[in-house]
């Protein structure tokens, strides 16, 4: 993936992910886990490992950060990619640099190492079946 | 290389790469020297019907994208609940193109 293909998508994914933010936090409905967007979720009724992270980021936002991690912890690691990503973009298409490129290469590397690809999957896993338990 | 060992492989691997590929694969490889043969008949290619499967049934997850090879953006697609479902469909369509490409790019250093 080329550099300016990979900055248009994530600042597009920022954006998409920034908005929804801004709309579920302006429609409490959300919160209350009867608007499902999941379509893991539509289709088994099961949550996704990834599913609570809207209204763990909305916790993050009132400052409830146990509340957060208590719904899901993937919400912490959203928040820092949209809180980051756009300002890091922002610094590379000004300096025309290629920061990102490389640590998004090197983050790349580093998961397709073994025991690292195979604790995230375990790590992965664990929290999709605390999910599950949960009933997200 | 010989031209008949050439048509019979672009005919086994026809499905593995774009249609507009072939002409260009097979005019590369009669140039070729045949010793590349064996190095060019044992390149591991991935069959684009499999990851469509592999799309409709685990794609919410970004596995497509991370046996693909793009490790990062398969992570990505995990962590938002398959881009909130609209990734997921999306990828759908992409990616039997999207195996195309990564095995055209994994018989290219062969090729030249």
């Amino acid at each position: 993936m080329t550099r300016n293909k990979l900055y248009v998508f994530l600042s597009a994914a920022c954006l998409a992910g920034s908005v929804w933010v801004a709309f579920a936090y302006r429609h409490t409905a959300i919160e209350k886990s009867d608007f499902i967007v999941c379509l893991f979720k539509r289709v088994t009724t099961l949550p996704c490992p990834s599913c609570g992270s809207t209204r763990s980021l909305l916790a993050i936002l009132k400052g409830d950060l146990f509340g957060a991690f208590m719904l899901n912890p993937m919400g912490f690691l959203l928040f820092a990619i949209l809180l980051v990503t756009p300002i890091w973009i922002l610094f590379d298409v000004i300096t025309k640099k290629s920061t990102l490129l490389v640590f998004f290469r090197k983050g790349e590397h580093f998961l397709s190492r073994k025991w690292v690809a195979y604790s995230a999957v375990v790590i992965v896993i664990l929290n999709w079946i605390w999910n599950i338990f949960k009933g997200i | 290389m010989d031209a008949q060992k050439v048509d019979m492989f672009i005919m086994t691997n026809s499905k593995y790469f774009e249609s507009y590929q072939l002409n260009s694969i097979r005019e590369r490889l009669i140039s070729l020297d045949d010793n590349r043969w064996v190095m060019i008949s044992t390149v591991q290619l991935k069959d684009p019907t499999i990851y469509l499967i592999i799309s409709i049934l685990v794609g919410h997850f970004g596995i497509d994208r991370m046996l693909n090879g793009e490790i990062g953006l398969g992570v990505l697609k995990l962590i938002t609940c398959g881009g909130m479902g609209i990734w997921t469909l999306v990828d759908w369509f992409l990616v039997m193109g999207l195996t195309r490409q990564k095995n055209m790019e994994k018989l290219q250093p062969f090729l030249y």
